[in-house]
């Protein structure tokens, strides 16, 4: 029993030391957490890669009661900002990239039931910048969804409808929303496959690890101790990256926390085997960068970390989602912006699990004390 | 003198190589026992296996009570050891290194105390990868003393350091064996081992081809007739050298 207690005091004992040398290590701070940090103050304040803010001009021939109803029902939709403008002016602004949609109010325009037998009710006209297609089809689809929650309010007697159109898009279509997770998966990667890889062979390639090995300390200890350390730091850097998300960014975490530190240990363990297994893979601290590069980094631009994996072309999208990325990457996504529970995402979990234990048994093969 | 190290046989093979051929020797408790030969001569193999770190194909080798041949495992709580070409985790401050190491044994330590001894009091709270070369020799010195060994493995020590450092870790060495500690060395200079060591063993081609004191293995050669051609000086560059730089310690 008191063997037991030895071995838990040793492997806390170290791990505790290991975490205090890992604070001390300026670089790792550095890729651990202010990269990240980067990533999301880049992608996320720049609103690169947005889809969440579309830019509609309109043109409002009409200057009546009703044109001015439906010009305030679009600016109360969150996702568009809306500006006013001359039909000349607002499309030279398309052509140049400023508005994602034109809108021209005709001079006819009236929000009333069209007299049996007349002729056509007004038209809208839409000129869509062909250039950022996804915002203009953003833009159409809202438009003709206020164009029917219209047409359904006047033809019958329901009134306001336009809160509930804002409803249905403003939550999944902040970009930065769909980001954080996106960067907490690759920062859990990255933290396990090349903290491992670089660390581990660096270790054995100056000796350190023969060093241990030449005391009593056992094998099993040392890993238990390297593994508790990075799932610790693995929480500790969610955390942190969650904490300026919410607070700096105003990112909206829709379900659980501690589920989605659930996930992060989860995704961390199937990283870290990877991880050692590169590690007894590679012998010298020249043969990990391109070796944790090929298998990071089609991930990180094919498991949907920046961008929605539609983006992915379809032939190969049977193999991206595949992914342990993916998986992680999905399901922290889910939870996070969906408010998903674990049961919801028990897919991803699964795909997790078996790649925990094929990175296990790679790990078990391939990593080894000794160059 | 009771014997500490006593080898009988002891073969090792890598492949076709036989590294290890059949070597037999005793270590007397509280010796310098010093392991002298060309590279390549199998001298790290048979300190690696009387260190438990690699198992011996045949023979027998007892190092503190321990069969090191069947039970690799057990001796390394018995020994200390300062290894060739290996290094301590960085970001780690000396004393902390100390610490570190006292846990791997399961013991507690004074790492102060054990850095005062090899004079390194003053470096406790610096970063180990920021150590001179000597100093880094001396905290692994005093890393290999935190079990209390009754042993101490030192594989060419003084490699890579000034004359100064070299002299200054001879010190030490003798230090150690003072208090009763049995040291076992390797190294490359044929002066540092007439200096400091009561018994070398020269070693070529895995076998052991003399064992005695160094002035006994020297006379030996004399009675057999051998004469140097070069005129005996009662000085050589090495006293030129400590005369016009001091024997002061020097740290880069």
């Amino acid at each position: 029993m008191s063997g037991g207690r030895q071995a838990v005091g040793q492997i806390l004992g170290y791990t505790r030391m290991l975490l205090r040398a890992y604070v001390r290590d300026r670089s790792a701070l550095f890729f651990s957490v202010v990269l990240p940090l980067m990533f999301m103050l880049i992608f996320g304040a720049l609103n690169f890669g947005s889809f969440g803010h579309v830019t509609v001009g309109i043109d409002d021939e009409a200057q009546n009661a009703d044109s001015a109803r439906f010009t305030a029902i679009l600016q109360g939709v969150e996702t568009l900002s809306v500006r006013k403008g001359t039909l000349v002016g607002e499309r030279e602004s398309l052509v140049k990239g400023d508005r994602d949609l034109v809108i021209v109010i005709p001079k006819d325009f009236r929000l009333a039931p069209a007299a049996a037998g007349t002729a056509t009710p007004p038209a809208l006209t839409v000129y869509a910048n062909a250039g950022r297609a996804q915002q203009a089809s953003v833009g159409q689809a809202i438009l003709a969804q206020v164009v029917d929650q219209l047409t359904f309010a006047v033809n019958r007697t329901a009134p306001v409808v336009a809160l509930r159109v804002e409803r249905v898009n403003s939550r999944d279509l902040r970009y930065v929303d769909f980001l954080v997770p996106g960067i907490l998966a690759m920062t859990i990667m990255q933290l396990g496959i090349s903290g491992v890889a670089f660390g581990l062979v660096a270790a054995k390639q100056r000796g350190v690890l023969r060093r241990i090995m030449a005391t009593p300390f056992p094998p099993r200890r040392f890993l238990a101790a390297q593994v508790l350390q990075r799932l610790i730091l693995a929480v500790v850097q969610t955390l942190i990256l969650l904490g300026v998300a919410l607070l700096a960014f105003r990112v909206q975490v829709v379900g659980s926390l501690a589920e989605l530190l659930a996930v992060t240990i989860l995704g961390s363990v199937v990283f870290l085997c990877l991880g050692f297994a590169l590690a007894g893979w590679a012998t010298t601290e020249n043969q990990v960068a391109p070796l944790t590069q090929i298998v990071t980094l089609p991930q990180l631009f094919l498991s949907g970390v920046f961008f929605a994996t539609d983006a992915v072309p379809a032939v190969v999208r049977p193999l991206t989602s595949l992914l342990p990325l993916t998986f992680l990457a999905d399901a922290l996504r889910e939870i996070s912006t969906n408010g998903a529970t674990l049961w919801d995402v028990r897919g991803a979990l699964l795909g997790l699990l078996v790649w925990s234990a094929i990175g296990f048994a790679l790990a078990v093969r391939l990593f080894r004390f000794e160059s | 003198m009771p014997s500490i190290i006593s080898v009988a046989d002891l073969v090792k093979r890598y492949g076709p190589l036989e590294a290890v051929r059949g070597i037999s020797f005793e270590v007397g408790e509280g010796e310098i026992f010093g392991l002298l030969g060309p590279n390549g001569a199998g001298k790290t193999t048979t300190v690696e296996i009387l260190e438990g770190l690699r198992r011996a194909d045949a023979g027998s080798a007892v190092v503190a009570g321990v069969d090191v041949v069947h039970d690799p495992q057990a001796v390394k709580d018995r020994i200390g050891v300062q290894l060739q070409a290996s290094a301590f985790p960085e970001n780690f401050l000396a004393k902390e290194v100390i610490d570190l190491f006292a846990l791997f044994y399961g013991r507690r330590v004074d790492a102060l105390a054990l850095l005062a001894a090899v004079d390194l009091a003053d470096k406790a709270g610096s970063r180990q990868e920021k150590l001179s070369g000597g100093q880094r020799q001396r905290l692994s010195i005093a890393v290999a003393m935190v079990n209390e060994p009754r042993v101490l493995f030192l594989d060419e020590p003084t490699t890579g350091l000034d004359p100064q450092a070299r002299r200054n870790l001879w010190e030490l060495i003798r230090k150690i064996r003072q208090r009763g500690t049995t040291v076992f060395l390797t190294t490359h200079y044929l002066d540092e081992a007439e200096i400091l060591c009561d018994r070398v063993a020269v070693m070529d081609g895995g076998r052991i081809i003399a064992l005695d004191a160094p002035g006994a293995l020297v006379a030996a050669l004399l009675a057999r007739g051998f004469t140097k051609p070069a005129l005996q000086q009662q000085a050589n560059l090495e006293d030129v050298f400590l005369d016009l730089t001091g024997r002061e310690l020097r740290e880069d």
